[in-house]
């Protein structure tokens, strides 16, 4: 196999407030493959935008990134300086937002928001320098002779957008929301990366833009060969999009896995909570199942497994540190069920119809 | 954009024809007699009745107001009761130092009240930041004529730099007049300046906190730049609105700061015509001032379609 394109391990990312340290990522390991659409999926507060951030190194100070590793194409990102990470931002690995509107400047032309990028990230030899570019922003305009305007309309074209000529011209607020999204990713693909990071980039739309704004993502994986880091709270969205998944829970990855895999197979607790909560066409129950509880507060985990308390087939080992094990091959899960010393009567706990019978959590 | 600048300036004209209105029944409803006052206690009440015929004073008050809007139709803002000088004359007499300390004032104001928000936003809680909040909220704190007496007494006493009293029209030199308006100008604009500053600060402060600063920092843009072209202009938007609502509290400034530094401006012929009941004076110097005000509002109101794209006064209507 390849090379990883990215190989994260063992990363930690702690927020320190007055008088008291969040862990909002707590040691977890992925790495993505050149060409892979990966999925990091979980719920709000997981922790999942804060991963993607920290690979980029935009967190406030306040943020405290440890990792064993954290490698892009081979070279070691935790010790770049400021100035070598602004090169790599934007250029080698670029990132899409979740909300369009407010991730584009709403006083910038869209053009060049995209141009910007190329120039300081392309080939095509035009001044970046803090003067020329404010001649351009607040006297000449961005000329569309220019080699960085002519790419941005190509990308905007390559994107899908209609009369991109025109539109290069607009202001973010003249668009409509599908089309902004277009613009983030052409953005995004400007200094012609090798990983983009996707923060949830199709939460703001609705459904069938979402499904456009997913096929063009892939189309360009396939175009271009970038690797996608693809972040969401969406199974739908994972199962349509990602090759491999790994499922986050309160700043811990549960579970790792080929997307058919994981669908068909799940072997986590939390994993099988979730896909049991999704609604199904087929479904004849009233009610949607739902994951009791709520997710711990991350300033004050318990020690152990973070799903304990909600878990049906929590015992008594979910205190001790998780470990992972590797159920199948490239299928790695996080859970004291997979130990080979579990009590007997929670033996069955694997079987799909499982309901547990002595009672509940017993510690 | 013109359809809605004339609109615009229709509207305007309602407005001063209002404020006019107003201005006209107030005079008239305070107590004082023009004519005693010009005339003293001593008059025969033959000669009061000549003056006020002379004047026009005794005819009934619709015909008094007619007259005075059809004149001020046609830009003619009448004489003054007591020395006969055409209104507009006057204005444009004592208009010249008041406008040229406003503006001197303003100009000074922006210029170091907005860098020093910025950077006071960039260097939030360090001691930059402390040392010009400090000094903005003593310049907000302190009235403009008071600052004006200290300027005086620091200034011109002590160094016996700049000149204390009066003001020298630029025809009389550039330098004389410039040495004569710089200490009010500094007067009215220290307190403006301050609320600006701090508006600039928090402003910044938002916009810092916005997506997209976050999507330009994510393009590996240098920090000098995504503060200069993503930053700088969103929060100069909500500042502008600020500035230019406060046009008018400057301009009240000045008319006070105007009486510290001996300045035969706006504000001293207004007072004094009210004292003496010259009611066309006072009614002149008020509807320029309701002109000066509404042309203001207009022209930030036009400002704002350069800085807010968003902002596009067409034909098709507000957006």
């Amino acid at each position: 196999m390849s090379n990883p394109m990215l190989e994260i391990e063992n990363l930690h990312v702690e927020f320190e407030t007055e008088d008291e340290s969040v862990q909002a990522v707590d040691g977890i390991s992925f790495e993505i493959h050149p060409g892979e659409v990966y999925g990091i999926v979980g719920e709000s507060g997981s922790g999942k935008s804060v991963t993607a951030l920290s690979i980029m190194a935009l967190l406030d100070s306040n943020a405290n990134v440890t990792a064993d590793r954290v490698r892009f194409d081979g070279t070691d990102l935790l010790s770049k300086t400021d100035s070598e990470m602004r090169s790599i931002r934007g250029g080698e690995i670029s990132m899409i937002f979740q909300d369009p509107m407010n991730s584009l400047n709403p006083v910038i032309t869209v053009g060049e928001q995209i141009a910007e990028v190329v120039r300081h990230h392309g080939d095509v030899n035009e001044s970046t320098n803090l003067v020329q570019e404010m001649r351009r922003k607040y006297v000449t305009g961005t000329s569309a002779d220019s080699a960085s305007w002519r790419r941005a309309v190509e990308l905007l074209e390559t994107v899908g957008i209609p009369d991109p000529e025109t539109r290069a011209q607009e202001y973010p607020h003249q668009l409509s929301g599908g089309m902004r999204q277009r613009v983030m990713i052409a953005q995004a693909l400007a200094g012609d990366p090798s990983l983009i990071l996707a923060d949830e980039p199709t939460t703001a739309l609705d459904v069938s833009i979402e499904a456009q704004i997913l096929n063009q993502l892939l189309d360009l994986r396939d175009e271009f060969g970038v690797s996608v880091l693809l972040i969401t709270h969406d199974l739908g969205v994972v199962r349509e999009t990602c090759d491999r998944v790994a499922v986050m829970y309160a700043g811990e990855l549960m579970e790792k896995a080929a997307v058919e895999e994981l669908f068909e197979d799940p072997q986590h607790p939390y994993t099988r909570g979730l896909m049991q909560s999704i609604p199904r066409l087929t479904d004849d129950r009233e009610m949607l199942d739902v994951i009791e509880g709520s997710v711990p507060n991350l300033a004050a985990k318990p020690p152990g497994c973070p799903f304990q308390d909600r878990c049906a087939w929590a015992f008594e080992a979910c205190t001790q540190p998780l470990e992972e094990h590797e159920v199948d091959p490239g299928h790695d899960v996080a859970c004291h069920l997979h130990r080979e010393d579990i009590p007997e009567e929670l033996g069955e706990w694997n079987s799909p119809t499982a309901v547990r019978t002595d009672g509940g959590d017993d510690r | 954009m013109r359809r809605y600048i004339a609109k615009r300036l229709l509207h305007s004209l309602v407005v001063v024809w209002i404020v006019a209105t107003v201005v006209f029944a107030v005079v008239r409803a305070i107590p004082g007699d023009p004519v005693q006052l010009m005339l003293g206690g001593d008059a025969t009440q033959e000669a009061r009745e000549q003056l006020r015929t002379q004047l026009g004073l005794d005819e009934p008050i619709y015909v008094q107001y007619a007259r005075w809007m059809g004149r001020l139709a046609q830009g003619d803002l009448g004489e003054s009761l007591s020395t006969g000088v055409p209104v507009l004359e006057l204005l444009i007499q004592v208009g010249q130092p008041t406008v040229s300390i406003g503006l001197l004032g303003m100009l000074i104001a922006l210029s170091i009240a907005i860098p020093a928000g910025l950077i006071s936003a960039l260097h939030q809680y360090e001691w930059d930041d402390y040392v010009a909040t400090f000094i903005a909220f003593l310049g907000i704190s302190m009235p403009g004529f008071w600052v004006g007496i200290l300027l005086i007494v620091f200034i011109s006493q002590r160094f016996e730099f700049l000149p204390a009293f009066g003001y020298v029209g630029p025809g009389e030199g550039i330098r004389a007049w410039f040495s004569h308006i710089i200490l009010p100008a500094i007067a009215v604009g220290v307190p403006y300046g301050g609320i600006i500053m701090r508006m600039m600060r928090s402003s910044m402060l938002e916009v810092m906190n916005e997506d997209y600063m976050r999507t330009a920092r994510a393009k590996g843009l240098s920090p000098q730049l995504i503060v200069m072209k993503h930053a700088f202009q969103n929060a100069l938007i909500p500042v502008v609105t600020i500035a230019g609502i406060l046009l008018g509290t400057l301009l009240g400034g000045v008319v006070a700061v105007e009486i510290v530094f001996g300045i035969q401006g706006l504000g001293r012929l207004l007072i004094n015509s009210v004292h003496q009941r010259d009611f066309p004076v006072v009614q002149g110097s008020i509807v320029i001032i309701a002109v000066i005000f509404v042309l203001t509002n207009l022209l930030v109101d036009l400002l704002y379609t350069v800085l807010n794209p968003k902002i596009k006064y067409g034909d098709g209507g507000e957006s």
